[in-house]
């Protein structure tokens, strides 16, 4: 175990709390436990939905059976809801069949629908990198093809004039 | 997420950011705080900020908003904790709506670093942190409810406290291990958990079971919020064993209660604390209940503990939440400026408006607008109410001119009902509160005319001042801030309930100044809310009419020596108390003087020698007024009596309710006038001004001469000049 504080020294407290555990005969917290601030996996928002739909596409079927009781008024409550389940399991049936159909046509539909979606984010991503690509090589062809204008100082500045010869004197 | 979500409204306020509170479901009770997310109507440029904690319909109703769209993220319960229930499911789908959100939202938000980063893993870009906000002023000694604060005491010590709710991931049996380890240190020590828990729910029964074998356990359940600061400020130790906290907000408050804090360092816990406290990585009890021990015993070790802590809550102020968000939101674009124009240009902000209205603070803003007019552009916002006590809309909305003065009026979207409204302020005066609580009340209080703000804020830069009439009522409260460059705030406040809210603080803080009217006013005013905003005495000008006695004897058919009354027929007004001492009068004495009564409220006064007039025009009010034996004024809640004033002014002395400060100070600086405060004081006074009306009367003259309009608009011009002055800095 670890202490962490900024207004504690922390190592010093637990020597303390080592200290009178030993002297009470018990065991000292271990070295090597830490703080895991890893964050929780991010959940596929299609694939949830696919799955969640899927698995209560049978709107005939009921969700598990649960009650916060416990004992015997728990059990009771329990064998209840497993009675009313069963005696009317036939009118449920009978009463949601077009549910079930139409939960079907729903779960299809949706399923193509963000197949189609996830695609097409993979295709419009792969679109995006070759343009990128063609953009980065288009630069560097043009680059390439335009004459270097070497400039340098000498070539910049203007002829000079040459200096007229002294004239010669006349005879 | 509720509190989360006002807490930011309010921030957003205090950037000049007008917003309403809309969610999946609204309690009973809170629907002029908050509006049904069915009613959510956007356009185009409006931002939606959606706070995510669980798997919700709005999702989908926030995918398919014609606005722009951000995402507020308070964390969800890993499902692994419900594994096998159907929450697990609910908990699943949220994240899975924290994925589908990505690349949909233009701003991510998450309410701690812990988690942004989860935002980030699920695809947001560019992902802010603002974080919640925590007020240290809710937590202190004086919010504890004393009451239950006395019986946790008596019950042992040390006591350790923890808060949340009793589910499976706040791990409440981690902290039955703790305290039976504690046990063995210390034999009375008590734990308190304070949340709400299931009582028929098997686990909850079975940790309670084991909490009584254990002895010295406290299931407080859902408490109050004086009882929440009871809890944490009669223990010695606040302990989180949670597996699972987005920002840990318990611990926070236990930082602002001087409570040092022991916390299991589950994902945003170590954050959260940000090294202050105590943080421990390995729930082994018997170390944890030595660690506890030292705590509570070693009072150097607490001392600097608490001390740290307390600098933490600096990050959670209000100041700090604006700041962050104004980081994560785009920023808006500049707003032109405007030419300035040879007159400033003012807007007055009062709930009610006309010359027929009853009222003082509401006839205090028409005077103080009409006698500005020739120095000033003067529009008035308003609503279209005649009626303060439903707010009704009973004037046609939109704008018109009243003489020299633009009135632009708005519809209130909520109408009050008194009676509930009575209640509220029964259940919620006198007692601690929380933000939510308190705004609530404001939010009942009303008017409710989101269009009135909304207005003013995308017209700021038209005006070089908003005066603001009245701190008592929602405009104030949400507009000072909304515009706080240029706010002047007439307070018109006095000692009555609601002004200990910390949300009144809104009110007076960031505006550039406050215009009182009496040095009792302004005192009272500085030792509630220090950080005021600076002030200065202001008042107002009293301009009388020529009074004739015998109009207004002939006019009304009164006879013989009167007491007068003139304003709202209220018992919140004194006037109850008013027509009962006088009845004693009348019972007592033969000669005892006709009550004369001008004005309209709730009130239908009926009884032995009293006159009920209703409402009167300022001629007759001054008929009224010099031919009185004595004006009465039984208001204890005034923050500057007008009647008092024009009593003066027309040379007759005034009998006044001293329990109230400012009508005391009236009479004292004056000495125009006789105080009572009990039935025996009222009949004393009714004695003494029949006995030296002249003497006092001649006072009362004296004093009104001080109250000449040319000073309070000289004043006004300046508040105004000065105010235009930080607008354009």
């Amino acid at each position: 175990m670890r202490l962490f504080g900024k207004d504690v020294t922390a190592k010093k407290l637990l020597d303390v709390v080592k200290e009178r555990l030993s002297s009470r005969g018990l065991l000292p917290p271990s070295e090597d436990a830490g703080l895991d601030p890893g964050v929780e996996a991010p959940v596929d928002a299609f694939a949830f939905a696919v799955e969640a739909m899927a698995e209560n596409v049978d709107a005939t079927k009921g969700l598990p059976i649960e009650t916060h009781r416990d004992g015997l008024s728990g059990q009771a409550v329990v064998l209840a809801k497993q009675a009313f389940r069963k005696v009317g399991q036939l009118f449920i049936n009978e009463a949601l069949a077009r549910q079930v159909v139409f939960n079907g046509h729903v779960l299809d539909g949706y399923s193509q629908l963000s197949a189609e979606v996830v695609r097409l984010r993979g295709r419009i991503a792969e679109l995006e990198r070759a343009l990128e690509a063609a953009e980065h090589a288009r630069a560097t062809l043009v680059n390439a093809k335009q004459p270097v204008l070497t400039v340098s100082q000498e070539a910049e500045a203007p002829p000079k004039r040459r200096a007229k010869a002294p004239r010669k004197p006349r005879l | 997420m509720g509190a989360a979500a006002i807490g930011f409204q309010r921030a957003l306020r205090h950037l000049g950011v007008t917003g309403e509170v809309f969610a999946g479901e609204v309690a009973a009770g809170f629907e002029s705080l908050v509006h049904p997310a069915s009613r959510l109507r956007v356009e185009r440029d409006d931002l939606v900020l959606y706070h995510h904690g669980i798997a919700s319909s709005l999702v989908a109703k926030l995918l398919h908003l014609p606005c722009r769209k951000g995402l507020v993220f308070h964390n969800i319960t890993p499902a692994r904790f419900y594994a096998g229930t159907r929450l697990e499911g609910a908990l699943r789908s949220g994240r899975a709506q924290v994925q589908a959100l990505a690349g949909q939202v233009e701003v991510a938000i998450g309410v701690s670093r812990y988690n942004a980063r989860e935002l980030e893993a699920a695809g947001h870009r560019d992902v802010k942190v603002v974080p919640l906000l925590v007020e240290p002023e809710r937590f202190t000694e004086g919010q504890a409810d004393p009451v239950l604060r006395a019986r946790l005491v008596k019950l042992g010590a040390p006591r350790v406290v923890s808060v949340s709710r009793v589910v499976p991931h706040k791990r409440v049996e981690d902290l039955l291990s703790l305290h039976q380890e504690l046990r063995r240190l210390a034999p009375r020590a008590q734990l308190l958990v304070v949340g709400g828990y299931d009582a028929g729910h098997a686990s909850f029964k079975a940790l309670a079971r084991r909490a009584k074998d254990l002895g010295g356990v406290t299931f407080l359940g859902r408490v109050s919020h004086g009882e929440l600061v009871a809890a944490y400020r009669s223990a010695d130790l606040f302990v989180s064993m949670s597996e699972h906290e987005g920002l840990g907000v318990p611990l926070l408050e236990a930082f602002a209660s001087d409570l040092p804090v022991l916390a299991f360092g589950a994902a945003a816990v170590a954050e959260t604390m940000d090294g202050r406290g105590l943080v421990f990585d390995e729930k082994h009890f018997a170390a944890l209940a030595e660690v506890a021990s030292q705590v509570v015993s070693d009072g150097g070790l607490r001392a600097r503990l608490v001390e740290g802590q307390r600098e933490r809550l600096g990050d959670f102020s209000l100041a700090a939440v604006a700041a962050a968000l104004e980081n994560a939101l785009p920023r808006a674009p500049a707003r032109p400026t405007r030419r300035r124009s040879a007159k400033p240009r003012v807007a007055f902000v009062v709930q009610r408006f006309g010359d027929f209205i009853v009222g003082g603070a509401e006839a205090h803003a028409r005077q103080v607008a009409l006698k500005l007019a020739p120095h000033a552009n003067v529009e008035i916002f308003t609503t279209c109410a005649t009626d303060h006590l439903s707010w009704k809309n009973e004037l046609p909305d939109g704008s018109s001119r009243d003489g020299p003065l633009t009135v632009h009026r708005f519809k209130a979207t909520r109408f009050r009902n008194i009676r509930g409204f009575n209640r509220l302020s029964s259940a919620t005066f006198h007692r601690p509160q929380d933000l939510v609580s308190e705004a609530r009340w404001v939010a009942d209080q009303g008017p409710v005319v989101p269009a009135l703000l909304e207005r003013l804020v995308a017209e700021r830069e038209r005006f070089d001042a908003v005066a603001f009439f009245t701190a008592l009522y929602q405009p104030t409260v949400y507009g000072v801030p909304l515009l706080a460059d240029r706010a002047l705030v007439v307070p018109t406040a006095h000692d009555e309930p609601p002004m200990v809210f910390h949300l009144y603080a809104d009110a007076f803080a960031p505006a550039q100044a406050l215009l009182c009217n009496t040095p009792e006013e302004e005192s009272f005013i500085r030792s509630r809310f220090p950080s005021a905003a600076p002030s200065r005495i202001v008042g107002v000008g009293v301009e009388p009419l020529e009074g004739d006695v015998e109009r207004f004897r002939e006019t009304t058919g009164v006879t013989g020596p009167y007491l007068l009354y003139v304003g709202r027929l209220e018992a919140g007004k004194g006037v109850a108390e008013l027509l009962d001492f006088h009845q004693r009068l009348v019972k007592h004495f033969h000669d005892a003087p006709v009550l004369v009564l001008a004005g309209t409220g709730e009130l239908k006064p009926r009884g032995h020698r009293v006159v009920a007039l209703g409402r009167i025009d300022e001629q007759l009010k001054w008929d009224a007024l010099v031919g009185a034996l004595a004006v009465v004024v039984p208001s204890r809640y005034e923050s500057l009596s007008l009647l008092t004033l024009e009593a003066f002014a027309a040379g007759t002395p005034v009998i006044g309710n001293t329990r109230g400060d400012v009508v005391r100070g009236q009479l004292e600086r004056s000495g125009g006038g006789v105080g009572y405060d009990d039935e025996y004081s009222f009949v004393a006074a009714v004695r003494e001004v029949g006995e030296k009306r002249g003497e006092l009367s001649r006072r009362a003259k004296r004093f009104s001469g001080r109250h000449q309009w040319k000073s309070v608009i000289d004043a006004w011009l300046d508040a105004i000049e000065k105010a235009g002055r930080e607008v354009r800095r």
